[in-house]
């Protein structure tokens, strides 16, 4: 399905809407503005009839445990309050002015968005974020997409026909290299959504001086030096992990010791493997076909590794609880888990901790922190020095909080470009 | 290998009991050579924590180490030298990888025994001619795979006066024919001999649908089979229930319930499954087949779904004595199935897997799915 202003085609007529958008969207660019206000106000509109159940069916078919909860975060972040605060913040408007020279902030202008399948709202989001900073919109669907965002923006678009010739969606796939290329010449900003193959894949596609705005996958971890209140730290970091299923950029994927010696890692990993075991029966993980993949996988990669070696030394030990494990491991790299409650335990003495980060900088992304309170302060900064975007709370790793950059950056800034006016 | 030659040499073979302790020990007999001959095998064991001679009754087989069918993928694994082996075969991996398995002289001579015993048990031996339809490869030199060997050899149960085949090799690569086929079927449909068809089910459900939609009927001649190997994993997608196949088999071409056969094996577990009258898939005395939890690993009792593993002492070419496909199966009681039969019967329910997984935690998305990326 592909919605251009404010129509919606079948997929086979994408040859005749490409035709002449060139023209169209310059058209666009030059004619006409978009006013904060009305995206906000098309977004908190649109936001209330998905709580009111307008969605449903949709959101129905997808299986995941929380939907209300789900349901409730899209209304807040759709609502008038949150998206004003959200301007207000990243959009600074700046406007200096001496008295030869202006400079203003204006949108960027036409922004390609090549979303990721890894979260049902996210083609919407970014959309979302497109037109706050005032731009025209044209969006990749993922290969996976639910029908659930043409659905969503063509309400939009209904309920605010002003948006109509700022949004565009296309559901080619990403092997039409063509028809990708032709919708990234056209944009002046490219949003990618997606693993490093993706983000590789638009970096081809897209010509030099196009602004890339990648929003890449990230590995989450955790250290532990000390703690505040043990009981609460580590059910909070075990109700992370089973929650979130290990699956997001926030999720913790390995726990750090801050000590040299396998053995306190051991000890942890035993007692950890409790308190996750616990969580997991809070947040069960109900799909076999899932829990029998990894657990094959994991025993797969053990017989190999077997093969490989030349002697006969282990240098992991997999605790095994009724329905979760705890790898503990000699190395200290950033790696990702088998997820779904399969955590890492590695020691990583604080002397070492920035070595280590600095060889994932790529990926860093959020550190939950547990440590006595005198260490925070100075943790914190040593994390934060060497390319980490999030430091919290264990137990807050992929929590959402208001006003929170994304990988370092406010993106409505991202979408928007400064200009300077002599006068 | 005295046993392994007893247990292939078993009269009844479905009935596992009296052969349980013949099993343990062609088994143990196995697993010492593999573990004196193998050196990869040996590290898996040594480091597992595990030797042969801790196999002495029909229980221990849980505890020796199972390798799963993914490791025979990536790696290459032989027992004997390569010289010394009668044939290899490779899965028929449509991931791009698959696995390479030797087999020496008396292991090809225990399959032959084993697949006239498994056929003529299913009164699949005749001596009438018939017309093959292969739903496969034709076999050729670039073609090594067990599917189109099987298929080729299934062709050999009774004379044959034609072999049709659905993939013809052109130009390097195979292309479907299935025009080529329905003609065929038309064609010898008119005839006295019987046709039999072999191969995908997927392939001959789809022809069925052809012929459905183009209004064709046709009434094979008496003795006409369907036989099937290859998996319905294109079915699970489809969810098409087994009744629908055998419903349209007899509307479509005529052929009973009775005469359509299936049969089920790996490359990596070489024991030739046969259907019941009932579509069960009975374990044969070759074989001894454990469900496996799906987290801790540990076998389930009978009735409870798991992941599947499949133990056989058929080859010392290649250590696959214990191995364990991406099957997720249930092993119910050969009571249940009513066909008077009383090993268990395996089910097979589906792969394992992830299906339409949503992760942007890094390099998830590459290692779960094939076409990692998703852009």
């Amino acid at each position: 399905m592909i919605l251009a202003n404010g129509i919606l085609y079948d997929t086979k007529e994408q040859p005749s809407v490409l035709e002449g958008l060139q023209e169209k969207l310059t058209k666009t660019l030059i004619e006409q503005r978009l006013d904060k206000e009305t995206v906000i106000n098309a977004f908190d509109a649109l936001g209330k009839k998905v709580a009111q159940g307008e969605l449903n069916d949709l959101i129905d078919s997808i299986e995941f445990d929380g939907k209300e909860k789900y349901i409730d975060l899209i209304e807040r972040m759709m609502s008038k309050e949150y998206l004003r605060s959200k301007t207000d913040l990243e959009l600074d408007g700046r406007l200096l002015s001496n008295s030869s020279l202006i400079t203003r902030q204006v949108p960027l202008g036409i922004i390609f968005h090549i979303a990721a399948g890894n979260m049902d709202v996210l083609p919407v989001a970014s959309v979302a974020e497109g037109l706050l900073a005032g731009n025209i919109n044209i969006l990749k669907l993922p290969s996976v997409d639910s029908g659930l965002t043409v659905r969503a923006l063509k309400i939009l678009v209904d309920q605010e026909p002003k948006l109509k010739d700022f949004i565009y969606v296309f559901d080619t796939p990403s092997s039409d290299i063509s028809t990708m290329k032709k919708l990234a010449d056209l944009s002046d900003g490219i949003a990618v959504w997606g693993g490093d193959e993706a983000i590789k894949a638009v970096r081809q596609l897209s010509k030099p001086g196009t602004r890339l705005i990648e929003w890449g996958h990230k590995l989450g971890f955790c250290y532990i030096s000390g703690f505040e209140n043990e009981e609460e730290e580590l059910k909070g970091l075990a109700e992370h992990i089973m929650l979130t299923r290990q699956l997001l950029c926030s999720s913790c994927q390995v726990i750090y010791i801050d000590s040299d010696s396998f053995d306190d890692a051991m000890e942890f990993g035993k007692k950890f493997l409790t308190y996750l075991d616990n969580a997991s029966d809070i947040y069960p993980i109900r799909e076999i076909g899932a829990v029998a993949e990894i657990t094959l996988r994991r025993y797969s990669d053990r017989i190999s590794s077997h093969i490989r070696k030349e002697d006969a030394e282990k240098d992991e030990f997999v605790l095994t609880g009724r329905s979760t494990t705890v790898t503990v491991k000699k190395d200290n790299s950033l790696e990702l888990s088998y997820m779904y409650g399969n955590v890492i335990v590695k020691p990583l003495p604080s002397k070492d901790l920035s070595s280590v980060l600095r060889k994932s900088k790529e990926y860093l992304q959020t550190a939950g922190l547990i440590c006595s309170p005198s260490k925070r302060t100075n943790l914190t900064e040593t994390i934060l020095r060497c390319g980490i975007e999030r430091v919290t709370r264990a137990g807050h790793m992929s929590e959402f909080f208001e006003g929170e950059a994304h990988d370092g950056e406010f993106a409505l800034s991202r979408y928007s470009r400064y200009v300077n006016i002599e006068s | 290998m005295k046993y392994r030659r007893k247990l292939f040499s078993t009269k009844d073979i479905y009935d596992l009991g009296p052969t349980d302790d013949l099993f343990v020990k062609a088994i143990r007999e196995n697993c010492e050579f593999q573990y004196g001959n193998c050196e990869a095998y040996k590290k898996i064991l040594d480091l597992e924590g595990f030797s042969p001679e801790r196999l002495n009754k029909i229980e221990d087989l849980s505890d020796l180490p199972f390798i799963p069918t993914a490791v025979f993928k990536k790696n290459r694994i032989f027992t004997i030298s390569e010289r010394k082996m009668a044939f290899k075969a490779t899965s028929s991996g449509t991931s791009g990888s698959f696995s390479k398995i030797g087999f020496e002289f008396s292991a090809a001579w225990c399959a032959l025994k084993m697949s006239l015993r498994v056929t003529s048990n299913r009164k699949l031996i005749s001596l009438r001619p018939c017309n093959y339809i292969v739903f496969g490869y034709k076999p050729n030199r670039h073609n090594k795979t067990g599917v189109s060997k099987t298929a080729f050899l299934t062709t050999m149960l009774a004379p044959s006066l034609s072999r049709t085949y659905a993939l013809l090799y052109r130009n390097g690569k195979y292309e479907p024919d299935l025009e080529g086929v329905i003609n065929a079927i038309v064609k010898y449909s008119k005839r006295r001999a019987p046709v039999r068809f072999m191969g995908f089910p997927s392939y001959i459900f789809f022809v069925m649908k052809m012929m459905e939609d183009r209004g064709l009927k046709v009434q094979l001649p008496k003795g006409s089979k369907i036989m099937m190997g290859g998996g319905w994993k294109q079915f699970y997608a489809e969810e098409v229930d087994k009744s629908i196949f055998y419903d349209l088999a007899k509307r479509i071409m005529g052929v009973d319930d009775d005469d359509i056969v299936e049969f089920y094996g790996a490359v990596e577990h070489p024991v030739l499954y046969c259907d019941c009258r009932n579509h069960h898939f009975h374990v044969p005395v070759y074989s001894r087949v454990l469900i496996r939890d799906t987290h801790s690993l540990k076998p389930v009792p009978n009735n409870t779904p798991g992941l599947v593993n499949l133990i056989t002492p058929i080859s010392y070419a290649t250590p696959i004595l214990s191995v364990m496909p991406d099957d997720l199966g249930i092993l119910h009681d050969g009571k249940e199935c009513g066909c008077g039969c009383t090993s268990p019967y395996l089910e097979i329910l589906g792969r394992v897997g992830l299906k339409d997984i949503k992760t942007c935690a890094a390099g998830a998305a590459d290692i779960l799915n094939a076409n990692g990326g998703n852009i």
